[in-house]
């Protein structure tokens, strides 16, 4: 056997970042997190196959378009569309963001570092965010180059394109808030994962139930507002009034005035990251 | 130069008053902070971290203010909590390496020091291993090794030793001595073990209810108790009546005679008294002075 030397303790001169490389390399850390990465093969398998799920679309349009010369999802539906998977990702995933850090206990070693309850939530927000909207943006970005290749007949539509993915990041924005403040609420990551997904389908399924009952007592305009119970549909008004495209909720139904979804859709996300920002700086004082 | 000072540090809870008054100056070196659960000794620490406001009073830590220079104070300190706090399903080489850059070193560095540091707390192979699996006392190295990472000037850890057994113990108190003298690094150690804390601490603070009992070198602590224990066969009562009439104070501990040292003369008057009763001496020790006692003493005297 090799004999090792002890060359003994050496002290550390070298640079000492700042707070705002912590918070990136937090972030970082809480994405690679998320897709499994540097865990085991086990925590890469459900993230893994959902992303691939999101890609099966994009390649038929791809093919659609290639052989039929025709479209097929718009893009500016993609998301509504393909709502459960992505709901499925983030009640899976939120919680493997932040259940650990509470469960273990392993907040004391970020907070005894320069790092305080802002940064790191910003980090897990962020870090949640971009996981979202790769899953969105990347097929939506695969069937835009899938459309510049086949060269269909006219313009591409690189103003939904555009319109899309950025309505993806205002979406990744408001799920991930949410997703991790009902996570972030136990320390259990299959109760988490269970929360998530039981207010993703109480949102849902709150849409047609109050939706049928007001259109049946003959209030139309009251019923449109329904629409925005679940989050995908409530993203949609706004990238329907900002950008004109075509409403996505079922049967084409017109949503109510696009000022009204914005506002709402500002206030969800500010409530979400309040409730986050309480729970962590209860958290922080234990 | 102190490495931390408080004056009059005061911190009340809605229900309890965990810090009351603390008036305390600390050196560089190995520092002991005893005190029974309960103590005060982790809120202490929380308010020299910065993490918790006192209620009144200041705390200064490496010549910064805990309430205005708190983040600033974190890069330059190490903490290691005393409860369980590692995520089990990474390797303790992932999380030491995300620590460090946690407190600003860049990747190539944190890599660096990691590798360097689990190598000093005497992690081997096993730290590319899931911390799920570790023993009791592979978490505790870990969790030294990153309060250790970025290279700390202060590092304060709470009650290292709590669950390891006996050779555990003894390795974690060694590392903790070389780590305030080899490595240089300032050391804040608690415990409720006054024992323990005897081998390895350059200064000793004692707390009780958030209040201060004592702080003072280790020297101190034992010097203030010198005593020798006398063992003879037969006739410990005309030994006992012999020292006291030469002017020793004798106390009866069992089948021994516990005299106190005034001087080396002490030790001649025994020898005499022994020879003149001819008694059978079996034994003559340096009594054996824990700080403990001392303790014992001054909770007794509050």
């Amino acid at each position: 056997m090799s004999e090792i030397y002890d060359i003994g303790y050496r002290h550390y001169d070298g640079p000492r970042l700042g707070r705002g490389y912590a918070t990136r390399a937090l972030a970082v850390h809480s994405l690679r997190g998320v897709f499994g990465l540097g865990r085991t093969a086990r925590s890469k398998i459900v993230p893994f196959s959902l992303a691939a799920i999101m890609l099966l679309p994009a390649i038929v349009s791809i093919a659609l378009m290639a052989l039929a010369k025709q479209r097929g999802i718009p893009y500016s539906g993609f998301a509504v569309i393909m709502q459960a998977v992505v709901a499925t990702f983030l009640a899976s995933q939120a919680p493997t963001v932040v259940a650990p850090d509470l469960r273990h206990r392993v907040l004391p070693l970020y907070l005894s570092r320069p790092v305080a309850v802002v940064e790191y939530v910003t980090a897990k927000v962020a870090a949640m965010t971009v996981a979202l909207f790769l899953l969105v943006a990347v097929p939506l970005t695969l069937m835009y180059a899938g459309e510049l290749l086949v060269d269909l007949e006219g313009p591409p539509l690189t103003q939904e394109y555009l319109g899309a993915v950025l309505m993806a990041l205002v979406l990744a924005v408001l799920l991930s808030a949410f997703g991790l403040a009902i996570s972030s609420f136990t320390p259990r990551r299959g109760l988490g994962v269970a929360s998530v997904i039981a207010v993703y389908l109480l949102s849902s399924a709150s849409v047609p139930v109050v939706y049928g009952t007001l259109y049946s007592s003959g209030n139309e305009s009251a019923a449109a507002w329904a629409w925005l119970a679940n989050p995908f549909w409530l993203v949609d008004s706004v990238q329907s009034w900002l950008f004109g495209t075509p409403p996505h909720s079922i049967e084409s139904a017109a949503y109510p005035s696009g000022p009204a979804s914005l506002a709402i859709l500002v206030l969800l996300i500010a409530v979400g990251l309040i409730a986050l920002a309480l729970r962590y700086r209860k958290a922080a004082s234990r | 130069m102190h490495i931390l000072a408080t004056e009059g540090l005061t911190k009340r809870f809605p229900t309890v008053t965990a810090v009351d008054q603390l008036t305390v100056t600390v050196g560089s070196g190995v520092t002991g902070l005893v005190g029974a659960n309960g103590a005060g000794k982790s809120t202490l620490i929380k308010i020299l971290l910065g993490l918790l406001p006192p209620t009144g009073g200041t705390a200064k830590v490496l010549d910064l203010d805990v309430t205005a220079q708190g983040a600033e104070i974190r890069r330059l300190v190490g903490y290691m909590p005393e409860h369980e706090c590692l995520p089990p399903d990474v390797s303790a080489t992932e999380l030491v390496v995300h620590l460090a850059q946690m407190s600003g070193l860049p990747r190539t560095a944190a890599r660096e020091r990691a590798a360097d540091v689990l190598r000093h707390v005497g992690l081997a192979e096993e730290r590319y291993r899931a911390v799920g699996g570790y023993s009791t006392g592979m978490k505790q190295r870990v969790k030294l090794a990153q309060a250790l990472v970025h290279d700390p000037k202060l590092i304060f850890l709470d009650e290292p030793t709590n669950g390891l057994d006996p050779r555990g113990r003894d390795e974690m108190l060694t590392l903790i001595r070389r780590i305030g003298t080899e490595f240089g690094i300032s050391v804040l150690v608690t415990s409720h073990l006054l024992g323990e804390l005897e081998r390895i601490c350059d200064h000793v603070i004692v707390i009780d209810a958030g209040r201060l009992l004592r702080s003072s070198a280790i020297g101190e602590f034992t010097q203030a108790t010198q005593t020798v224990t006398v063992e003879v066969d037969e006739g410990l009562e005309p030994l006992a009546a012999r020292l006291t009439a030469d002017g020793q104070t004798v106390s009866r501990q069992g089948r021994m005679l516990v005299v106190k040292v005034a001087g080396a003369e002490t030790y001649d008057v025994i020898r005499d008294a022994a020879v003149d009763l001819d008694l059978c001496l079996i034994r003559l020790e340096q009594g054996r002075h824990r700080i403990e006692d001392v303790f014992r003493e001054e909770v007794a005297s509050v």
